[in-house]
């Protein structure tokens, strides 16, 4: 029986290697960049899957990638702030990973960190907070990952020529692969905006995105805009160029707290007056199901965030964006604006197996064994 | 022929409340040119129809659309602005509030929108990819193809008010 699931597992596996990495975006959509030097293929996001729910990566084998970024969640926690494999408390909220692929910055506070291969490295060896505690042990888990019989078959397959291809370096480029193929336009609000479906999301819905899309009602576009909603993307032109949309923008003093060390945003890394309590302004596709909200995870419903920016901001800041001011928006447009948010979540990422943790025992992937 | 020419109303309205319906959108939404113009109008996305079209192709966070409508100096001329050698001395100090349904304004010279000029391309779009325009995109809106800020694309355009500054 074992050598069948085996034998089922290698012939997906072979198929994977031959087939071409498809996105699997409408047309209509721009590709993200890819590093000339990690090029995406089918079996290195599968082996990137394996690598991201692997718990075998943190200290105590009780947490992976996935346990701080769960698909059912949008690939994020449900936490205010992330909490590390050995209990220590990370100081921001868990970002979603979906369409980070677009993304101009990862992270909420750190401009310059926009490899996702570096920024796998963080969480994997960080120890301010420690987060899955890897550092020193990487021999030992490239070790067990050698022995391991799944991941026989798809390190040298996705990395095919190296010798030894059981490296840190080979760990987190697979790992980048796999977040980098999550990509999400398939909720109801692309049907209803892209897809020709007028009855896609509800009349509120439709109520909402006008708000939303108002400089002068909602406004929330000016910050989280675009297909995206976020702030800015970074795409690859059909030339095949790299381009921005918005360089150096996408992050916002919002007034959401006082800024005091080490959630100082962008000031943190920069030590510029200007840019304290800056944070990325990320995309709002699949934000209904991604709370709690904000940085530090401080607003625990999407009624709090509106209420929140249509009073302004909690607290006043000599750098807080002049687009976050007094707005009059009615218990009507708030349900309106709550609507539209809700229309924005692809129900079909949140279960698509493709990404979904394949050493669960019984998953779509139940055929390899766990680790 | 009277009454033809009124079935023929009652057909076209049917039409265009189906087209508003599908399309979820007021249907009161009609675009109003007036202000310092000798004829203030009342457009219709049929009435735009009717007048000669052109496009105007624009990429948006890396999605490519072709916006599809009447430059902005065919509807002043239509309303008897100014405009080639007609569009000097006091005339000059003239501009366009274009206006939202939201309140949002925006301002245009009139010597900006003369393609007399400066080839400045400005489209009153009603379609894009080849539908008509909905939802927060409004019935009407401008693409300023050649600005390098998109806060004057102003969607949801309601209203186009000429103002003369010098009598």
């Amino acid at each position: 029986m074992l050598r069948n699931l085996c034998g089922i597992g290698l012939a997906a596996t072979l198929a994977l290697t031959a087939a071409e990495f498809s996105w699997n975006l409408p047309a209509e959509f721009p590709r993200p960049v890819v590093p000339n030097d990690n090029a995406m293929s089918p079996v290195k996001v599968e082996l990137g899957r394996y690598l991201f729910y692997d718990k075998r990566m943190s200290v105590n084998g009780k947490e992976s990638c996935g346990s701080c970024h769960r698909q059912d969640l949008a690939f994020t926690d449900g936490r205010a702030r992330a909490e590390g494999t050995t209990g220590q408390t990370h100081p921001r909220n868990s970002m979603s990973l979906v369409n980070i692929a677009f993304a101009p910055a990862l992270t909420w506070a750190n401009a310059s960190l926009i490899s996702l291969e570096e920024q796998a490295l963080v969480p994997m060896l960080g120890e301010t907070p420690v987060e899955l505690g890897l550092k020193g042990r990487e021999r030992d888990f490239l070790a067990a990952a050698k022995s391991t019989t799944v991941y026989q078959r798809l390190f040298p397959q996705a990395f095919p020529g190296e010798a030894d291809p059981y490296t840190l370096a080979n760990v987190t480029k697979s790992i980048a692969a796999f977040e980098r193929s999550i990509v999400s336009v398939r909720s109801p609000y692309d049907r209803y905006r892209f897809g020709g479906d007028t009855s896609a999301i509800s009349e509120s819905a439709k109520r909402g995105e006008i708000l939303f899309e108002s400089g002068e009602r909602g406004g929330c576009f000016q910050c989280h805009g675009g297909w995206n909603f976020s702030g800015g993307i970074r795409f690859a032109t059909r030339e095949g160029a790299e381009r921005e949309t918005e360089p150096g923008g996408g992050f916002f003093n919002t007034g959401v707290s006082r800024y005091a060390a080490p959630n100082r945003g962008l000031y943190e890394q920069t030590r510029k007056e200007e840019d304290l309590g800056r944070f990325k302004a990320p995309s709002l596709r699949n934000v209904a199901v991604t709370a709690p909200y904000m940085h530090d995870g401080s607003m625990a419903t999407l009624e709090e965030v509106i209420d929140h920016y249509n009073k302004g901001g909690r607290f006043d800041h000599a750098n807080k964006s002049r687009m976050v001011h007094p707005r009059s928006l009615t218990a009507d447009d708030r349900r309106d604006l709550i609507e539209f948010l809700k229309s924005l979540t692809d129900q079909e990422l949140l279960h698509d197996p493709r990404w979904s943790d394949p050493w669960v025992r019984g998953g779509n992937a139940g055929k390899y064994l766990l680790p | 022929m009277q009454i033809r020419r009124r079935a023929s109303a009652v057909i076209v309205g049917l039409f265009c409340g189906f087209l508003v319906l599908l399309h979820g959108q007021d249907a009161a939404s009609a675009l109003q040119i007036v202000g310092a113009v000798k004829e203030p109008l009342t457009l219709t996305p049929g009435d735009l129809a009717k007048m000669p079209r052109a496009s105007v192709r624009t990429t948006n966070n890396g999605m490519e659309t072709v916006f599809e409508g009447v430059w902005l100096h065919e509807i002043l001329k239509k309303a008897g602005v100014p405009q080639g050698t007609a569009l000097r001395g006091k005339a000059l100090a003239g501009y366009v509030i274009a206006e939202a349904q939201d309140g949002y304004q925006v301002v245009f010279s009139l010597g900006e929108l003369d393609p007399g000029f400066i080839d400045n391309e400005i489209l009153l779009a009603d379609t894009a990819n080849g539908k008509p325009l909905f939802g927060a995109q409004g019935q009407f809106r401008l693409v300023v193809a050649k600005d390098k800020a998109g806060a004057r694309s102003l969607r949801m355009l309601t209203k186009l008010e000429v103002v003369q500054l010098r009598k």
